[in-house]
């Protein structure tokens, strides 16, 4: 798309206080003229800027995000620039699945010293943004695919089902009858039962319905009123259990976890499922014969939805997100957001718009997905939970490949591995920032 | 098209700074129009706004007789109020109303009036206070226990030392122990305990109560005791609302709209009501 | 008189509407596994085969998700409020469910209690609906047992009853839907009409109602809501939930004012500035729901807000919903 006559474009640059900020002070000292288009904000330091600021900017209309702070070992508070950086990583792999303009967003390192480079980065980016033109990402058209959605996997082995409910029962009602547990929580017949009485473990089921991730109830307060729990997870949901101790938010010596060995429950992810058999289960029922996906297949839904230009994700992912009802569904399943108050619920300041339009939709679905990013298992529960059928299982894809191929990490597989989010490495990729 | 969520613009023609955190501010309809025809009865609220901060659910706590503006009072604990704080005069605010049932003064005629408020609930209690001393033929012996945690979270001082002033009005301030300062000439102790201290009858009074739920708790049985009955105790509910004329959905305690059915409601028929504000 | 309209023919009606300017609206199956009521581009995307009930309701045509009240602009003059200019095309929601139309009706009470609404006046009025009779229900529907039925009209302006033979019989049913249709009103009894039987009714909503009344205290709604996740699924996808929020939106210079649908079973629903949360447990926020629908809404306005339509539970991912927790409600009277 040809830029229009006259236009100028805006950017918005978010900038630390000690380096950059620093550095286009000095611009200003040293009379080296730079474009009027920036608008700068300083924040404290690159690790504070968090990523829906970024995506406030496109928001209210920027044509280009920049995003500068301190050289690596230069930052004010030591570490904050390598927290950026890794977060900047797994965030620029999100928004190239969505399908957003690359070419719109910078980052860079500048120092305080470095008052000609600011001037040359603002001066290119400007010059780059005006001849790509406006960005206005949020009209862009609401294209589903015409081939939506995988085709259901039919079959669902049931030769163990009858086994696993046996074993169960009899593993809950051992536990409560030697008070070892106050409650196990498990599946019943409609959805998640809390078996508190030996005599009731009738009511657990292990059957085709068996789908939700029950690990989500540990950080509900009326379940944890109930006293010391039992939880009955398959493999998919255990990985919940690893990320969830890694984070302190469980301490699994209080906890007893059943596992549930698992043939597949009809689900999109049980085609590529590589945890058939739990690995850290306490007790562990029934039985698989599945043989785990090979690797291989791990992302092949994502390889394939990425061969599609940038412009034709966008519009899925337009299509999908217009369909949000911010019913939080997603949020509410998913054990790992557990925070006592959501970003999206705070007001001072609104840093994601509480509105179902294309604008908050999309603030939302991007806050969610990487801040889940390192951190979403693919149980793929928010998927199922959604009830406009948005297409999370791929975003989940993608935030997964994104810590794989960075980082080789994948979460909730090994306890030993150091978590992709709160760490960071002086070997994180640099060659996307100037 | 009728829009009943559309607010009339006010100008704020006085701002007070009560406390730390609490201001109260007067405001006058921009539209004088609306300004001739806008009336209400003390005990309604209105839903003042700050543009781009949202809407916020206050008390009107102006008399009803002041033709010349309105009045509301809040406490500064958010996004609206930390807004509204910045109004000053000229600003433009929104408002809409007003809304709820109101006092009935009518029905309070010829009755004693007792007025027990706690903290920042004097200014739901100041519209109805006001509004007596106007019609003050209408009523009998007005009694005024007001207190706070300490001097420094009190409201509306200067009005209590003038309605103190006022023919068979009698007001006791009081600051809970630990609260008083030096100089502090009034009681200390909880609003019940003061309550009953003053030893205020109550066979042909009605009560208007507001306050934390702790001072309401140990407030109705000293009023039971002194004669009181609970049809003629009244107090006015805070609920979380939105819209204000009973759509939203949010207000509801029980099977009462606070918005519509109430806020003022007795005694006898709060506790009809579950537990549900 | 009842028309016979072969599938092809209702196509051609509906490519005639949306020829016409209308906004039409009708089941679309939007991914696999999945349809919704959503916006007609084209005639061929109504879903016409089967009977599948949308995940979704048709309020939304009437009572949007976000929908400004108005605009604010501010300058150095002081605050201007700009009248809110929502998209008022005659809408035509077509193979609506009798359970979807029906909330209409309900639903009306409520926006025109006192405070006329016309925000959802005006979009009520301006759309048609052509309701197409259920020839077939699943286990989570349960209509009968809330007044109404698998041919209820309520609601609708034009019913459609499938012959089975790959058409259906058309009956104007109100001055809209004839004057839609280009027909007249039929007021004929529904006769021999297909009336497949709908659901056994499950339940007295009365009793429902006593038992909110009676047992308000009582630790069954702590149990009962321990598997839900205080999600808004439930809310967002029942044809009569309408709680709503109101926000601002903009920056300095300007915005609007808007309201967005909002859920009772949210925690921070009724939260006060203070802290104090009236409803600060699960158990509190279904009961709140029970209470509403079978108690409060009855006895202020004579409906039940509820249609039976089972949403709440097929969109639930926790299995709950309403009639699973009516179901345990009439269990724990029976004991």
């Amino acid at each position: 798309m040809s830029a229009p006559e006259g236009f100028e474009p805006k950017i918005v640059a978010y900038v630390c206080n000690w380096c950059t900020y620093l550095g286009a002070d000095l611009a200003g000292t040293a009379r080296l003229e730079y474009p009027p288009n920036v608008r700068i904000i300083r924040l404290p330091c690159t690790g504070r800027i968090d990523t829906n600021l970024v995506i406030k900017a496109l928001e209210i209309g920027a044509d280009a995000v920049l995003v500068s702070g301190c050289h690596p070992g230069d930052c004010h508070y030591s570490a904050g620039n390598y927290h950026a950086r890794r977060r900047w990583m797994l965030f620029r792999d999100l928004l190239e699945v969505v399908g957003f303009d690359m070419r719109r967003l910078h980052f860079s390192w500048i120092s305080a010293a470095e008052g000609r480079k600011f001037q040359q980065v603002i001066t290119e980016i400007t010059d780059a943004t005006r001849a790509l033109g406006p960005y206005r990402p949020y009209e862009a058209p609401a294209r589903p695919f015409e081939e939506n959605g995988s085709a259901r996997p039919a079959d669902v082995r049931e030769k163990n089902f009858e086994r696993s409910r046996q074993e169960l029962r009899a593993a809950a009602r051992r536990l409560l009858e030697e008070g070892k547990v106050k409650v196990v929580i498990g599946h019943g017949a409609r959805g998640p039962v809390f078996i508190a009485r030996p005599e009731e473990t009738a009511r657990l089921e292990w059957s085709a319905h068996s789908l939700a991730n029950l690990t989500v109830y540990l950080k509900r307060p009326e379940v944890r009123a109930l006293g010391a729990a039992a939880v009955v997870v398959k493999g998919c949901d255990e990985r919940a259990l690893v990320v969830l101790e890694k984070e302190s938010q469980l301490r699994r010596e209080e906890l007893q976890v059943i596992g549930v060995a698992c043939d597949g429950l009809g689900q999109a992810k049980c085609e590529t499922c590589e945890t058939h058999q739990p690995r850290f289960a306490d007790i562990t029922v029934g039985g698989a014969e599945a043989q785990s996906a090979p690797a291989a297949a791990r992302y092949m839904e994502l390889e394939r939805f990425l061969e599609k230009p940038p412009e034709e994700r966008l519009a899925y992912w337009t299509a999908e997100f217009d369909r949000c009802l911010k019913c939080y569904a997603c949020r509410q399943v998913c054990p790992m957001c557990y925070c006592e108050r959501c970003l999206a619920d705070k007001n001072r300041p609104q840093a994601i718009d509480t509105s179902p339009d294309r604008k908050g939709n999309f603030a939302w679905q991007l806050s969610r997905a990487i801040h889940l990013a390192g951190r979403c298992v693919g149980c793929d529960e928010c998927a199922r939970a959604c009830p406009a059928a948005i297409d999370l299982r791929l975003l989940n894809l993608a935030l997964a490949r994104a810590a794989e191929t960075q980082f080789g990490y994948r979460a909730g597989m090994d306890p030993a591995l150091e978590p992709v989010v709160g760490a960071y490495s002086l070997q994180d990729k640099e060659e996307f920032i100037r | 098209m009728q829009n009943p969520y559309r607010p009339d613009l006010m100008e704020v023609i006085d701002v007070r700074q009560h406390t730390a955190d609490v201001k109260s501010v007067r405001l006058r309809f921009r539209d004088a129009a609306r300004a001739g025809e806008f009336g209400f009865r003390v005990g309604q609220f209105g839903i003042f706004s700050a543009f781009g901060a949202g809407e916020s659910t206050f008390n009107i706590c102006s008399s009803s007789n002041w033709r010349d503006h309105i009045e509301f009072c809040f406490r500064k604990v958010g996004r609206v109020t930390d807004a509204l704080w910045e109004a000053g005069e000229g600003d433009t605010l929104g408002f809409r109303g007003p809304y709820g049932n109101g006092y009935p003064m009518e029905e309070w005629r010829g009755k004693d009036l007792i007025f027990l408020g706690g903290g920042i609930a004097m200014p739901p209690i100041r519209c109805a206070i006001w509004y007596a001393l106007e019609n003050r033929a209408n009523f009998g012996a007005i009694t005024i226990v007001y207190g706070a945690r300490t001097v420094g979270d009190l409201v509306f001082r200067d009005e209590l030392e003038q309605w103190a002033g006022h023919e068979r009005v009698r007001v006791i301030q009081c600051v809970d122990p630990g609260g008083e300062t030096p100089d502090w000439k009034g009681e200390i102790g909880f609003v019940p305990t003061v309550f009953e201290r003053a030893q205020v009858p109550a066979e042909n009074a009605v009560a208007l109560v507001i306050g934390p739920p702790i001072m309401i708790k140990n407030t109705i049985p000293v009023l039971e005791r002194t004669g009181a009955k609970m049809a003629n105790v009244y107090t006015s509910l805070e609920n979380r609302m939105k819209c204000g004329i009973g759509k939203c959905g949010r207000c509801n305690a029980g099977p009462v709209y606070v918005c519509k059915e109430g806020p003022v409601f007795t005694f006898e028929a709060l506790r009809a009501m579950p537990m549900d504000y | 008189m009842s028309q016979r309209v072969s599938k092809d023919e209702l196509r051609q009606r509906v490519g005639a509407w949306i020829a016409g300017g209308k906004m039409v609206a009708g089941p679309v199956r939007v991914k696999a596994g999945t349809v919704l009521y959503a916006p007609l581009t084209k005639a061929d995307t109504l879903l016409l085969d089967g009977w599948t009930r949308p995940a979704n309701s048709i309020k939304e045509f009437v009572f949007p998700r976000h929908e400004a009240l108005y605009g604010y602009s501010i300058d150095a003059t002081g605050i201007t409020l700009h009248e809110a200019a929502p998209d008022l095309r005659r809408q035509v929601i077509v193979g609506a469910h009798p359970c979807d139309a029906a909330a209409l009706e309900i639903l009306d009470k409520l926006f025109n209690w006192d405070y006329r609404d016309d925000f959802y006046n005006r979009r009520r009025a301006a759309a048609t609906i052509v309701t197409l009779a259920c020839a077939a229900h699943d286990d989570e529907c349960f209509c009968t047992s809330v007044g109404l039925g698998p041919a209820a009209e309520r609601g609708s302006d034009v019913m459609l009853f499938d012959a089975g033979d790959g058409s259906y019989e058309a009956r104007c049913v109100t001055e809209k839907g004839a004057a839609l249709w280009g027909a007249e009103i039929d007021r004929a009894p529904a006769g021999k009409r297909a009336e497949a039987a709908g659901p056994a009714p499950r339940f007295d909503p009365a009793e429902v109602a006593a038992f909110a009344k009676e047992h308000f205290e009582n630790p069954f709604w702590r149990e009962q809501a321990l598997a839900c996740l205080g999600c808004g699924a439930c809310a967002y996808t029942c044809p009569v939930c309408h709680c709503f929020d109101i926000v601002d939106e903009g920056n300095p210079r300007g915005g609007v004012r808007a309201r967005n649908w909002d859920a009772c079973q949210f925690a921070l629903f009724t939260a006060h500035a203070s802290g104090h949360n009236p409803r600060p447990a699960q158990g509190a926020r279904q009961r709140q729901r029970i209470y509403h629908k079978f108690l409060m809404y009855p006895e202020k306005f004579g409906e039940i807000l509820c249609t039976g339509c089972g949403n709440c539970a097929r969109n639930c991912p926790a299995g709950l919903g309403v009639l699973p927790l009516v179901s345990e409600i009439c269990h724990a009277e029976s004991v």
